[in-house]
């Protein structure tokens, strides 16, 4: 178990690290996800002290990481760069086996080690262990690297950006690698990216960070449903891509919360000059609490209404509504079998929520497609 | 004389003084190559040295290397050991900033490689920074080579042999025969140490390093070097 307590990091007066506290347990694959510069390689490398923290303390296992001898801690916390960082000058296994040198394994022992680890990855020991990285391609090597930091089976693997510079297709089958070999291997992770996607396939928890802060950790699905800030929310709407909407969106993702309302004591002529003003031919009725009563629409106001009267008369009650947790396709599937113009969304305790368009279906399915808000 | 009767005459005596002349650059390449190596790594190590020692060490490469033996000559005499001192300081210089830089210019993805993977300072450099840095270190050797073959005429200066004897003396009697027979042995020495230095690095550079240049050529290597 890792513990960070009330961590923190300035350079030059200014800090980038700001009292973090956060655990993590045994076998969780954390990911901490941010704008650049918001501090989280500093985070990562405070914890095998590449980076010398200022403040608070970081526990492993009830033990704190400043007691312990930098070489031997790093040793036995895997760590993986972003910019793969295999020695040139050795070859794939003298690269996997670095740590075990450092700790002294005989000859024989490295090369079972070696052998046993490029199984995991589906590397071929003939073929590969006398190559040098400049013989492999971006993502052998970066498997390298993934098995260098594995050598002597550390419980701990802190990687940073690992996958960032590798293409497409290639990071794809790198995550599902290293989500599969964390759970076979029981391994906890922590993991640095500031790809939302990467983060959501990964996690058990994402931290999100905001200037040197925790802003929220939570798993990938509760952030995705309810971000604690709309910092977050911003950063997964430029970030998110191909969310299926069947599955992870519901109406309070997707629907329009800026709507023209009226109270029912307002006159008619009234309600139809904000008509008027917005453009629109309907409105949403609701009361000083924000309770939902209705809609009322032009056309029952020019065949029913009669001037000064409160709108109240007029409400219609029977507009098509959903439940704020309601799935997302619910709403669509109304607008389309009702020919509505929107649909209400209401929460629990039926107060007004916002409502759904048809142009909120349209902007939901560009977003999932081109990831576009 | 007859070319046949100068070459009998001198023969023995320039088999004699290409072989000092040869024995002052391997032993004084070799020494000033070690000390600098050691200067190297101290100053990279603990680089408070490099403000101390750079600057002393670009003064010393200033001063002639006629001034430089001359003062040397006071103190220690007319003995080889004069001009092998004088000789190994100005070795120590290129192969001191080629070693030095190029242990500097290790790109930083492999020192914290190194440092992640739990490898001690001195780890590090063994492992991996003085292996990267061959190629630079190797530049810095060869042009100390060949400049401490031109530099070893001086010998001459204080009688301690080597081709600059016939130079001295061609010009002192007018002699281009003497001359030559100096200055051509002294060209073909640095060309042919020169190639002997590019096999003993192709033998001696990390073949992962060899390779990752091939694969990396047209694009400037970021290595240091001058
Ligand atoms: N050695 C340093 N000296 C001064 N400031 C630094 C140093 N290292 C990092 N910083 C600053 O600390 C802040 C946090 O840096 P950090 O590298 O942790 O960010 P990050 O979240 O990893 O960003 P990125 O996503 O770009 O990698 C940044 O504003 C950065 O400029
Ligand atoms: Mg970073």
């Amino acid at each position: 178990m890792i513990e960070y307590r009330n961590v923190t990091k300035s350079y030059g007066g200014s800090p980038v690290v700001k009292e973090i506290c956060l655990t993590i347990e045994k076998g969780e694959f954390v990911v901490l996800v941010g704008p650049s510069g918001c501090g989280k390689t500093t985070t990562l490398k405070m914890l095998n002290r590449l980076i010398p923290m200022d403040g608070g303390d970081i526990l492993i296992n009830g033990k704190s990481v400043k007691e312990q001898n930098p070489e031997i801690l790093r040793r036995n916390i895997g760590y993986v760069i972003q910019q793969i960082g295999l020695f040139p000058n050795m070859t794939v296994e003298q690269n996997i086996t670095v740590v075990p040198r450092m700790m002294k394994w005989d000859k024989e022992r490295r090369r079972k080690r070696a052998r046993e680890l490029m199984e995991l990855v589906d590397m071929d020991y003939d073929t590969y262990a006398n190559k040098y990285p400049s013989e492999l391609s971006g993502g052998q090597q970066q498997r390298i690297g993934v098995l260098r930091a594995l050598a002597v089976d550390p419980p701990v693997i802190l990687m940073d950006e690992p996958f960032s510079a590798l293409d497409p297709i290639t990071r794809d089958s790198l995550q599902d690698e290293i989500k599969r070999l964390q759970k076979q291997l029981n391994k906890t992770v922590i993991f640095v990216t500031h790809d939302m996607n990467e983060a959501i396939k990964l996690a058990d928890r994402i931290v999100f960070m905001y200037d040197g802060k925790i802003l929220q950790a939570a798993p990938p699905e509760e952030m995705l449903r309810s971000p604690a800030d709309g910092i977050i929310r911003e950063f997964m709407g430029k970030h998110v891509q191909k969310i299926r909407m069947e599955d992870e969106l519901n109406c309070s993702d997707i629907m329009r919360t800026r709507i023209a309302t009226i109270s029912p004591q307002r006159k008619t002529l009234e309600c139809v000059e904000l008509m008027s003003q917005y453009e629109v031919n309907s409105l949403v009725v609701v009361d000083d609490n924000k309770n939902y009563l209705g809609i009322v629409t032009i056309e029952d106001i020019r065949d029913h209404g009669e001037a000064g009267q409160p709108v109240e008369a007029l409400i219609r009650t029977d507009a098509p509504c959903v439940g704020t947790g309601q799935h997302a396709r619910d709403a669509f599937r109304i607008l389309v079998e009702k020919k509505a113009d929107y649909v209400v969304v209401v929460t629990p305790e039926n107060r007004l929520a916002g409502i759904v368009t048809k142009s909120s279906i349209s902007k939901a399915m560009a977003s999932a497609l081109w990831g576009e808000g | 004389m007859s070319l046949q009767h100068f070459m009998d005459t001198y023969a023995l005596k320039l088999l004699q003084a290409i072989f000092v002349h040869l024995g002052y650059v391997v032993l004084c390449v070799a020494i000033g190559s070690a000390i600098a190596l050691v200067l190297a790594v101290l100053l990279t190590r603990i680089p408070r040295f490099s403000k101390l020692i750079m600057p002393f060490l670009s003064i010393l490469q200033t001063i002639p290397g006629i001034v430089f033996i001359g003062i040397l000559y006071l103190y220690t005499g007319m003995r080889p050991i004069t001009v092998m001192i004088a000789l190994s300081v100005y070795a120590i210089f290129p192969v001191l900033k080629n070693a030095y830089s190029g242990i500097l210019h290790v790109d930083e993805k492999y020192k914290e490689a190194a440092k992640g993977c739990g490898m001690s300072s001195w780890q590090t450099l063994f492992y991996v920074e003085l292996p990267l840095a061959t190629p630079s270190i190797f530049t810095g050797i060869r042009m100390t080579v060949i400049y401490l073959v031109s530099w070893t005429v001086l010998a001459a200066m204080i009688g301690q042999g080597g081709l600059g004897e016939f130079i001295y003396r061609g010009v002192g009697t007018n002699d281009n025969r003497l001359i030559l027979m100096g200055a051509v042995p002294a060209a073909v020495m640095a060309i042919g140490l020169g190639a002997l230095l590019d096999k003993l690095q192709k033998k001696l550079t990390p073949r992962g390093i060899r390779l990752q240049e091939q694969s990396e050529s047209g694009q400037s290597s970021g290595k240091g070097g001058i």
